[in-house]
């Protein structure tokens, strides 16, 4: 079904680029004008951006959300894609963004290897391309990145649950899909950290896919497997934290076990605050697409940038959740107000996920 | 020679009555294959884990299966007609989402119109199902292929490509109200079985089912309005996948746009182990039970076991293969 979906896709994928090609020697002129004018101006008003992130998240649509409170107050024009987690469709905005000449493109890649004929362009055309929140495996040819840290998203909700526990138990822990690359850094930082603590023991370690309902069931199971003996819960995102608070509710495990998660989204820092997690980590989409935009507007005013910004996830806990449900859910448009200026700060010091 | 004739009369008797015996076990044990097999998994789980045959741990499994049951419903009757529903996946993502979309716009008190509209929307993909096979001659195939992308588009339109969070603690209650020590998905997964059950074996429209199944020309020729038949059927499938995305949603509280991904093809599954045939005419409710069981039972007691998830995929592909071919075979030797 799948396979059958991206053929349809590729297939009006391919048509479109044949139109576009079209359309590309009928207005080469004015493209050419175009790009010559900033080249040789190096003016950086007035930019037009593209954006392409993978598909619409809620994590990217709170990016769509912070890009855009940078962009009006900088007089950039956002020209917002989505690719719906197809390769061909995001191979087709990148070349539409091309032939329309904008002053840089903002990408979320949907697979580690694509994009290769369509970055070499963009290199040919001269427009910079910075990726965000995922990359490339072979990233030579972009121009610079913000990218969440999920290896240290991984150790810290570790950390966070060796400290509650008191460096001793039994824990489970509940992975995304396996194989994927925030499934595989995450692990990679939670053993990191488990290396540390002989006396912490994994009873199970598996998969729920980043689901709630995957997440209930597998833990309903994993009570019944180690009735008593389970100490705290790891999970890989708030999703699957969730999902297992949910199979301990239905059980009648009281009180709740200590669950720790990843992502900071709306029901977890709500589940923080009401004392049924211990703690996640942040990862704001407001803030890490709007540094991805205020890079590529440097690149594009000629200012030095580096290849790699790095978004370190703060840690959450029941101390500091009450803020960052401000910034994240119910007072977003105050701290979108303060975003800009945010931002600009936080390109200056490096510490990328500030938020103060 | 009157002696003789006697003690073999007597000796073929006492064959033929050992013959008629052994058949009828063997009978038995054939057409009750699949209970067996169910029984034999359920005590060698128990052997490894005590716990497994804990109460507890059977409402695990129930809650688990509730939201399976009612697509595996659907699906049975669907099938029972020689047709295929491959969009009750995403019919529960549409049903999840508007049912959640709606419950964090709607006053506590009105509450019930998420549940309403959601299973509405289920059942109106069920009649374009179903009118656009009957009427346009689509194959089911190719028209719930059409669903199954058209729904999860919608259910992704509904929540702007992200999952809806947030959701009031008067829409979980819905799934969460426990009666008796379990949960209220559990009663309508036992009521619906209970229903649907009487109405394949006693009503008209059971009857019509089976006969559009066994040969929809005969069927027709014989009065059974089979177009109209056909629109009931997927309309049921659909309402009932409408239901299951409600008591998802409500449940763990949460809309996600994936959600139901893959969920036909478990429904299925559970159809076919319980003896239907993807021909038509040929199934039953009790059969879809036993599969949906020993679908859920696996999944359970492997996970207790700690069995990793991709040695449960292949053990559950082996399950599917061997209960179908066990099935064949029986019936084979039934009509031999």
């Amino acid at each position: 079904m799948k396979k059958w979906n991206k053929r349809g896709l590729l297939a009006t994928a391919s048509v479109a680029t044949l139109i576009l090609a079209g359309c590309a020697t009928a207005a080469e002129d004015t493209t050419d004008t175009a790009t010559g004018s900033t080249d040789t101006a190096t003016q950086c008003t007035d930019l037009r951006v593209g954006v392409t992130p993978y598909g619409m998240s809620s994590f990217i649509a709170q990016g769509q959300e912070g890009m855009e409170a940078f962009a009006a107050a900088n007089d950039i024009e956002l020209l917002w894609t989505s690719a719906e987690n197809d390769i061909a469709t995001q191979a087709s905005q990148m070349e539409t963004f091309i032939n329309q000449g904008v002053d840089a493109i903002i990408i979320a890649p949907v697979g580690a290897e694509t994009l290769g004929p369509q970055l070499q362009a963009a290199a040919d055309a001269g427009i910079p391309v910075i990726a965000v929140n995922t990359t490339l495996a072979n990233d030579a040819l972009i121009t610079s990145s913000v990218l969440p840290d999920d290896v240290a998203a991984g150790a810290q909700e570790m950390q966070q649950m060796a400290d509650h526990l008191g460096g001793k138990g039994n824990i489970v822990i509940l992975q995304g899909p396996l194989g994927s690359s925030p499934e595989l850094d995450r692990t990679e930082g939670i053993n990191s950290v488990l290396a540390n603590y002989p006396d912490i023991k994994v009873l199970a370690i598996e998969t729920a896919n980043w689901s709630r309902v995957e997440s209930a069931n597998l833990m309903a199971n994993w009570l019944t497997s180690f009735a008593g003996q389970i100490d705290g819960v790891v999970s890989e995102n708030d999703d699957m934290a969730l999902g297992a608070i949910q199979a301990m509710k239905e059980a009648g495990v009281s009180p709740l076990l200590p669950v720790v998660g990843v992502d900071g989204i709306e029901d977890g820092l709500r589940a923080i605050e009401a004392g049924e997690m211990i703690g996640s980590s942040l990862q704001h989409g407001r803030v890490q697409l709007a540094a991805g935009l205020a890079v590529a507007q440097k690149v594009v005013c000629g200012e030095m940038v580096e290849k790699y910004y790095v978004y370190t996830m703060p840690p959450i806990n029941a101390g500091n959740v009450a803020s960052y449900l401000g910034n994240v859910v119910s007072d977003t448009d105050a701290f979108l107000a303060r975003l800009p200026e945010l931002i600009a700060k936080n390109l200056e010091t490096g510490n990328i996920a500030n938020e103060d | 020679m009157n002696q003789k004739l006697s003690i073999t009369k007597t000796g073929n008797f006492r064959t033929l009555q050992e013959k008629w015996t052994n058949q009828r076990v063997v009978d038995l044990l054939v057409r009750n294959s699949l209970l067996i097999v169910i029984l034999i998994v359920m005590v060698y789980f128990a052997t490894q884990n005590e716990r497994f045959a804990s109460f507890g741990n059977l409402r695990a499994v129930l809650i688990a299966a509730a939201p399976f049951a009612l697509i595996a419903l659907g699906q049975t009757i669907v099938i029972l007609t020689g047709g295929i529903d491959l969009s009750v996946g995403s019919v529960v993502a549409m049903g999840a989402m508007s049912a959640a979309w709606l419950s964090i716009r709607l006053p506590p008190e009105q509450l019930w119109l998420a549940i309403v509209i959601a299973v509405i929307l289920g059942t109106l993909a069920g009649i374009i199902n179903g009118l656009v096979i009957a009427y346009l001659d689509v194959p089911p195939f190719v028209a719930t292929l059409g669903m199954l992308t058209g729904a999860s588009g919608i259910a992704y339109v509904i929540g702007g490509g992200a999952p809806i969070n947030g959701l009031p603690a008067e829409f979980a209650v819905i799934a969460n109200t426990k009666i008796f020590g379990l949960q209220f998905p559990v009663y309508l997964m036992i009521g619906s079985f209970i229903i649907m059950a009487l109405i394949m074996k006693y009503s008209a429209f059971g009857l019509r089912v089976y006969a559009i199944g066994g040969n929809r020309v005969a069927a027709e020729v014989a009065g059974v309005n089979a177009k109209r038949t056909l629109v009931q059927v997927y309309a049921i499938s659909g309402s009932l996948a409408g239901v299951s995305g409600v008591v998802l949603a409500s449940r763990v509280g949460s809309g996600p746009p994936s959600l139901g991904v893959g969920y036909e093809l478990l429904a299925i599954a559970a159809v076919v182990i319980g003896g239907a045939s993807l021909m038509g005419g040929r199934g039953t409710v009790w059969g879809t039970f036993l599969g949906l069981i020993i679908i859920q039972t696996l999944g359970n007691g492997l996970d207790i076991m700690i069995v990793p998830s991709y040695w449960q995929s292949v053990i559950n592909g082996v399950v599917i293969v061997s209960a179908v071919a066990v099935d064949v075979w029986a019936n084979r030797r039934r009509s031999r």
